[in-house]
């Protein structure tokens, strides 16, 4: 019979695969070769594109440099290609340039190299990220004394300048003047190797880079958006190091959860009915059981919030006490409101990011329940990311509806003024709060130095959270990567915008 | 296939054609702002403005809509937001691994539900018809996106047979193969069982055994052809689908066709990616519908294509 000759024939061709595929699938990991598998293709490639983190995370401290870095332990100003710097006068710091540090093209590393890369960003043709948002509002103008000293001259005070510089990433002087790049070269440890558009990213040691040498020799970096396929991408060896595991996935000896920099908070639109009433605001905060989150819906490490930046950032206020979850008095404050005539029953829209992190929707799943167990009258909408914008940035529309809006705030760059002015200030483009106390806060510690700059930022973050209660803090969240058990690497709470590549090694 | 026929085809195609596309022009512009996206949060309103200027997106939509169709009619798509390149170039990349792609998965979808299906119909009414039916229902009703992971889980972490995921030699494009195959295979094995049954049962086929023919010449030559007609026409149905690509297959598998291109660039509000991609995969459908076509006038030639 003929059906007995293709079962004949599929065995035969099963086993036939079955060996081809054996001896056809690549073997993975050279000693000094290390794959790294990320969520999102990156974009330019540009040095002065590192605001976003799918670009920073394959050029930061790999590709290029900067003139300082932060310490990720508490956000000190590290050298790197500066190694020294010193305010002189009021509107002027002195960089002084590392010697003997030279481009992947050839090209020696001096003063004048760094003006070119400061005006570039800085030219709004461009639209550079750094100069859109690290560097907005400020002119800075280079002035190259000599080859290895460059002073920059500030438009206003400019007390925390290298803060803002570890966010600039210099290119050799012959990245194109008009257009973004696709071919950084820059002075790292590596130079970029290979772009296979739609597919990966290859970057090999650069001989001539002017510190230690890496143990890694070539890295691929590769991208995959579903959580299980990275982590079983390690698993298999097929990659040695896959970023942001769902808690779901990141349960084995592998997954290592570390702090990202990021807090997860709820902002409410305070300008709108029944948010206005500040009992409805703290009503909203008591409804939440946060301990019952932890562990369930957000990751087992993440630390309760009760700001909008972590501990390693200056200007963090220790004293703010975190929220207890009290539904009971939740109930009281709403009950209070509606005697006053509030609109407490009006309903209010939970605006939330699909993938804003993992489980978002859940965890507003949870939070809408909870908010409703304490008298609230919610709606929850999932947005994704062009419509939710619309609802994060200004202008809104006067008519709207009372909302608050699921979002996740990060600081890398160590210091409170990156978070506050423009997401809490009255002119701030992303801020539902209009409080002339908490600008004149925001402003004057922006200005300030030392102590007194700390100081006021803490007071500003006091004035946020438990005078205006303007957000619902909820976590500092953190993100899970899948390690091969044979290679050394921790990440850091930078983690979450750098693959420090030169920190990595077999054991 | 006259001439006469052919041109009238194109010109039907055309019009199609530009409905579809003036559609993608207005849907992708409903669906947002692709400023907010591409600028930092922390961006200005005037940095925000001056990239709406620098796009064009500042004009009214139907200047935009002239200045489109005039690029359009020169085949210039524009530049991709996101691949900061000719998005036309980033989408001819994409369409020969999704058309590759597509074609295997449904030339072995139709080959074995022609065997499959075949054998179920010879059996109709027996235990082996009976587990077909199962397995070919079970096939055409499992999500793409499910059946992907399980076989991550199975034969790439458990027996570590094949790859993940990715892009390269003959190992990578198993699963992904193995995962668009398993519908169209489930659909055409019900449809070939159908009408194989029914040709079976038909008069020329009696009086073909009457005459003393064999079995299998029987089954091959007599029932089949006549059978082939309407899984013609569903394969030519699939292959169209196909041809926008597998977008939950290549996702997962980060395979790097115009299925994921595409999802991609709606997320990223990509208008170029959207669409530049959204036309090339229109041409393919309408070669798709002429190659079917003419594959109905060569099986029947009762069939006329005219």
């Amino acid at each position: 019979m003929w059906t007995t000759s293709i079962g004949k024939s599929a065995k035969i061709g099963l086993l036939a695969f079955s060996l081809a595929a054996s001896v056809a699938i690549p073997s993975y990991a050279a000693s000094d070769a290390l794959t790294v598998v990320v969520t999102d293709e990156p974009k330019s490639l540009d040095p002065c594109d590192t605001d976003l983190s799918g670009n920073a995370r394959v050029l930061r401290n790999n590709i290029t440099e900067t003139l300082v870095n932060l310490s990720p332990a508490d956000g000190s100003v590290e050298p790197s290609l500066a190694t020294a710097w010193e305010q002189v006068g009021d509107l002027a710091w002195k960089f002084t340039l590392r010697e003997g540090v030279s481009f992947h093209d050839g090209k020696a590393f001096d003063a004048a190299a760094v003006a070119v890369a400061l005006k570039r960003a800085q030219d709004p043709t461009l639209a550079c990220e750094v100069g859109l948002a690290t560097l907005k509002g400020i002119v800075l103008t280079p002035e190259v004394v000599d080859a290895k000293t460059l002073v920059i001259h500030t438009d206003f005070v400019e007390p925390i300048l290298p803060n803002k510089l570890s966010a600039l990433d210099i290119g050799s002087p012959d990245t194109p003047t008009h257009a973004k790049s696709r071919e950084p070269i820059g002075t790292g440890p590596y130079k970029l190797a290979a772009w296979t558009p739609g597919q990966s990213i290859t970057l090999t040691a650069f001989d001539k880079y002017w510190g230690d040498k890496p143990a890694i020799k070539d890295a691929t970096i590769l991208w995959r958006a579903e959580s299980a396929v990275r982590a079983a991408m390690v698993d298999t060896g097929e990659a040695q190091i896959a970023y942001e595991i769902a808690p779901q996935d990141g349960t084995t000896a592998n997954d290592h959860a570390f702090p990202n920099a990021e807090t997860s908070v709820l902002r409410i639109d305070q300008e709108v009915a029944p948010l206005n009433d500040k009992r409805v605001r703290e009503a909203l905060n008591l409804a939440i059981d946060r301990d019952g989150l932890i562990g369930t819906i957000f990751h087992p490490q993440a630390q309760k919030a009760m700001q909008v930046v972590l501990p390693s950032v200056f200007g963090y206020n220790a004293d703010i006490p975190v929220w207890s979850y009290d539904p009971e008095k939740a109930r009281g404050l709403l009950d209070a409101a509606r005697a006053d005539g509030v609109p407490v029953d009006t309903e209010i829209v939970i605006y939330g990011r699909i993938g804003i992190y993992p489980n978002s929707s859940e965890s507003l799943e949870a939070i809408q329940t909870m908010l409703a167990d304490a008298g609230f009258n919610v709606r929850l909408e999932m947005l994704e990311t062009s419509p939710w914008l619309k609802k994060l940035l200004k202008p809104w529309d006067g008519g709207r509806q009372p909302s608050i809006l699921q979002t996740q705030i990060d600081n890398t760059e160590g210091d409170a003024v990156f978070t506050l002015p423009n997401r809490f200030t009255s002119d701030g483009n992303t801020s539902s709060i209009a409080d002339t106390k908490l600008d004149t806060l925001i402003s004057d510690a922006s200005k300030a130095t030392g102590d007194e700059r700390k100081r006021l930022f803490q007071e500003a973050f006091k004035y946020l959270a438990v005078d205006a209660i303007n957000i619902v803090p909820l976590f500092h969240m953190v993100t899970i990567a899948r390690i091969a058990p044979d290679v050394n690497y921790t990440p850091d709470v930078q983690a979450g915008n750098e693959i420090k590549l030169k920190t990595i090694s077999y054991r | 296939m006259s001439l006469a026929y052919f041109v009238r085809r194109m010109v039907f195609a055309a019009l199609a054609l530009a409905a579809l596309m003036t559609s993608a022009f207005i849907l992708v512009r409903l669906t947002g702002d692709p400023v907010n996206l591409y600028l930092p949060v922390d961006a200005s309103d005037a940095a925000r403005e001056a990239m709406r200027g620098r796009l064009g997106l500042d004009r009214s939509l139907l200047t935009q809509f002239f200045d489109w169709a005039g690029d359009m009619l020169r085949l210039d798509f524009g530049m991709s937001l996101w691949h900061n390149r000719p998005a036309m170039d980033v989408v001819l990349e994409a369409l020969p691994n999704t058309l590759a792609l597509g074609a295997i998965a449904l030339t072995l979808a139709f080959v074995a539900a022609i065997v499959v299906g075949s054998i179920a119909a010879v059996n109709a009414g027996g235990w082996i018809d009976r587990g077909i039916n199962v397995l070919s229902q079970a096939a055409a009703s499992v999500p793409d996106f499910w059946l992907g992971l399980m076989g991550v889980l199975l034969f790439a972490v458990t027996f570590r047979l094949l790859p993940t995921s990715g892009f390269g030699g003959p190992v990578y494009w198993v699963l992904p193969v193995a995962c668009l195959f398993a519908r169209p295979f489930g659909t055409l094995v019900q449809i070939v069982r159908g009408s194989m049954i029914e040709a079976l049962n038909a008069t020329f086929v009696r009086t073909a055994r009457a005459k003393g023919a064999r079995s299998k010449r029987v089954i091959f030559v007599h029932a089949l052809r006549n059978a082939l007609l309407p899984v013609v026409t569903v394969t030519g149905d699939l292959a169209a689908q196909f041809a926008g690509g597998g977008g939950v297959v290549e996702v997962v598998f980060g395979f790097p066709g115009i299925g994921k291109l595409l999802i991609d660039g709606i997320l990223k509000r990509d208008f170029a990616i959207v669409q530049a991609s959204i036309f090339a995969v229109a041409v393919v459908i309408f070669i798709i519908n002429i190659l079917v076509d003419m594959l109905y006038a060569s099986i029947d030639p009762r069939v006329r294509v005219e």
